[in-house]
């Protein structure tokens, strides 16, 4: 795969605040790259500076091995997507899609015939004379999707375009952008602080806390092996507990040692460890090392989240059995269940 | 609800007696003869005739020229200052449109006689202009010196509408505009523009009118002979005392008017 952007050590500040820290990040072609983090992370500055509204303080950004920091954002190979969609509210849904074809003079049949073509795509056929107002917040959307992708641009950068939608709709539309994704074969960007979108729609995952790059892997790297605190607790619920790491695949926390897959820390290194509540076991209390009483019990839906007091702490596990509130239990889980990283410092 | 209900009446009351009342009379004068008592209305369209007669209705196409040219040159000023103002960050804007609205503070006539200390043959333009060594140039009694004045007074209510639409258009449709290959040019002519009509046609239709029923400029700035609709209703009422015709020429005005903002309210919806 081809590296099509790059982001090499860019910083920005906004009114004394530093909003980006030091972003190094390399996109690659036809890569569905997701940004995820809480709000005032960075990743939407970090996509207004790919597209061109914003102007990074120092660092450098490189398209196709070229920098464009200084380019206005009308000379980049990118579109986006806004949160609000930005319809233009004088034009109707035909007009709004045809923008950018008309700046470029392109041909009056050519623009009519890509239109339709576009609203086949984003399945809007026959809504070409439409007033934008009158949409539906997921019409509005694909309307946005379809704007920006006539143009045939590189990258669609998408700046958290389902936040306004209800979860129904916002679950149809990952799967259609997906699907829009492949079917274009370009590059997305896509900025989400919501955890299930960017795990279920991405190539690539880079999670964003504070200005940095907390990490960057696919969808099952971050949730399985994140790499430290921020991560495990901003994607999915964890337990997380401090221990040491004893040698490769041998780990210690709450006073027991148990087998583990993870290597490379030093001898005796203080770690976190991450255990993620489907992953642990609740059997009789002389089958296991970890020994506790049931403290709640909440209906899910699928699963109980039962919590079980031990003598240091409390730990969450997912389960789909019912166990009663002040049953004495024990806990297990495999070596491959225990997830080691770094401590934050 | 009920209860609130009640707190209108005293605004219907008012507005009967203040507005309602006043128009009825008058349309009553303007379709009456002079001299009529109560009990023997005498009904005639004679004030309405004799608008028609040429030095009348050159007065009202004067007006209405007069009206057009301000309007377009309050237009083209009052959009551009309006636009940079709206480019500053907030604080700055409402510092700014607190400086456009002083001059409104102070009494119209105040204004009005202050240009006439600038623009008058001994007055202090052709004094700078002396100096110089260039004649003195006849400002005052012309149609630049009622041009003047009027612009300046009804520069302010083109300024603030289109501000207003500006300043709370949505920033994200300039950077869609942008992002989709629009030059800053294109961008403003094809985004930003369309999206201020409806202030641009209420700074228009607040300066036109303005500028079509005033009388203290054009009888100041314009001298004793430069005759508008304003100053033409005014003589009729105070120095003719024919309030019949006077009556006649202010439905007339409030005709064009009402024309003129039906007609721009009907550009709006057709453009949105």
């Amino acid at each position: 795969m081809n590296t099509l952007i790059e982001l090499k050590n860019i910083t920005k500040t906004f009114d004394d605040q530093q909003v980006l820290k030091g972003i190094n990040l390399k996109i690659n072609e036809n890569e569905f790259l997701t940004l995820l983090g809480p709000s005032g992370c960075g990743k939407t500055t970090t996509l207004r500076i790919i597209a061109g509204f914003d102007e990074a303080d120092s660092g450098e950004l490189l398209f196709d091995g070229i920098e464009i920091s200084k380019l206005p954002p009308y000379k980049r190979e990118v579109n986006t997507v806004f949160q609000k969609y930005a319809l233009f509210p004088h034009l109707n849904v035909a007009e709004n899609i045809a923008f950018g074809l008309n700046i470029k003079k392109t041909d009056k049949t050519v623009v009519v015939q890509k239109v339709e073509k576009m609203l086949e795509l984003v399945g809007l056929s026959g809504f070409e004379k439409r007033d934008v107002t009158s949409l539906s917040g997921g019409q509005q959307q694909r309307v946005a999707i379809a704007r920006a992708l006539i143009n045939e641009p590189k990258v669609l950068l998408l700046d958290e375009p389902l936040g306004a939608l209800d979860a129904r709709l916002r679950k149809e539309m990952q799967t259609e952008l997906k699907k829009i994704q492949k079917e274009v074969g370009i590059t997305f960007i896509y900025v989400t602080h919501d955890q299930e979108e960017a795990l279920s729609m991405s190539d690539t995952v880079v999670v964003m806390n504070d200005g940095y790059i907390q990490q960057i892997g696919t969808p099952t790297d971050v949730y399985n092996e994140p790499e430290n605190r921020f991560v495990a607790s901003f994607i999915g619920e964890s337990n997380i507990i401090k221990g040491t790491m004893i040698r490769d695949c041998l780990v210690s926390f709450d006073g027991f040692e148990f087998e583990c897959v993870d290597k490379g820390f030093k001898e005796n290194e203080e770690i976190e460890v991450v255990l993620r509540p489907e992953d642990i076991d609740i059997v009789k209390p002389e089958n296991a090392k970890i020994k506790g009483t049931v403290e709640s019990v909440v209906f899910k839906g699928v699963h109980y989240e039962i919590m079980v007091r031990t003598e240091l702490r409390s730990y969450m596990i997912h389960t789909t059995d019912f166990f009663e509130v002040g049953l004495d239990v024990g806990l297990t889980f495999g070596p491959e269940d225990i997830h080691v990283m770094w401590k934050m410092v | 609800m009920r209860y609130f209900k009640n707190l209108v009446k005293p605004y219907i009351a008012w507005t009967a007696v203040m507005i309602v009342i006043p128009i009825f009379m008058m349309l009553l004068y303007s379709i009456t003869n002079s001299g009529n008592s109560l009990v023997n209305i005498q009904f005639t369209f004679e004030n309405f005739k004799r608008f028609t007669e040429p030095v009348y209705l050159s007065v009202f196409i004067k007006s209405i020229k007069l009206g057009l040219i301000t309007v377009v040159i309050c237009l083209v000023l009052g959009y551009a200052l309006a636009y940079i103002i709206s480019q500053f960050k907030e604080s700055t804007q409402g510092v700014l449109i607190l400086l456009v609205t002083i001059p409104m503070w102070i009494n119209m006539l105040l204004r009005t006689y202050a240009w006439i200390s600038l623009l008058s043959d001994n007055g202090i333009i052709n004094a700078f202009l002396d100096k110089l060594g260039i004649g003195p140039i006849k400002m005052m009694y012309t149609d630049f010196a009622v041009m003047i004045g009027q612009i300046c007074d009804f520069l302010p209510f083109m300024i603030i509408p289109i501000h207003t639409s500006l300043s709370k258009m949505d920033k994200s449709y300039v950077e869609a505009a942008y992002d989709l290959g629009a030059n800053p040019v294109q961008t403003f002519f094809k985004v930003v523009f369309k999206l201020s009509i409806p202030g641009v046609l209420n700074g228009i239709i607040m300066v036109f009118l303005l500028s079509i029923s005033t009388f203290v400029i054009p009888k100041l700035l314009g001298g004793g002979q430069y005759v508008l609709i304003g100053n033409l209703i005014e003589s009729q009422f105070v120095s003719v005392g024919d309030w019949n015709f006077g009556s006649a020429l202010s439905i007339v005005l409030a005709g064009i008017i009402l024309f003129a903002i039906k007609w721009m309210k009907k550009i709006d919806t057709g453009e949105n």
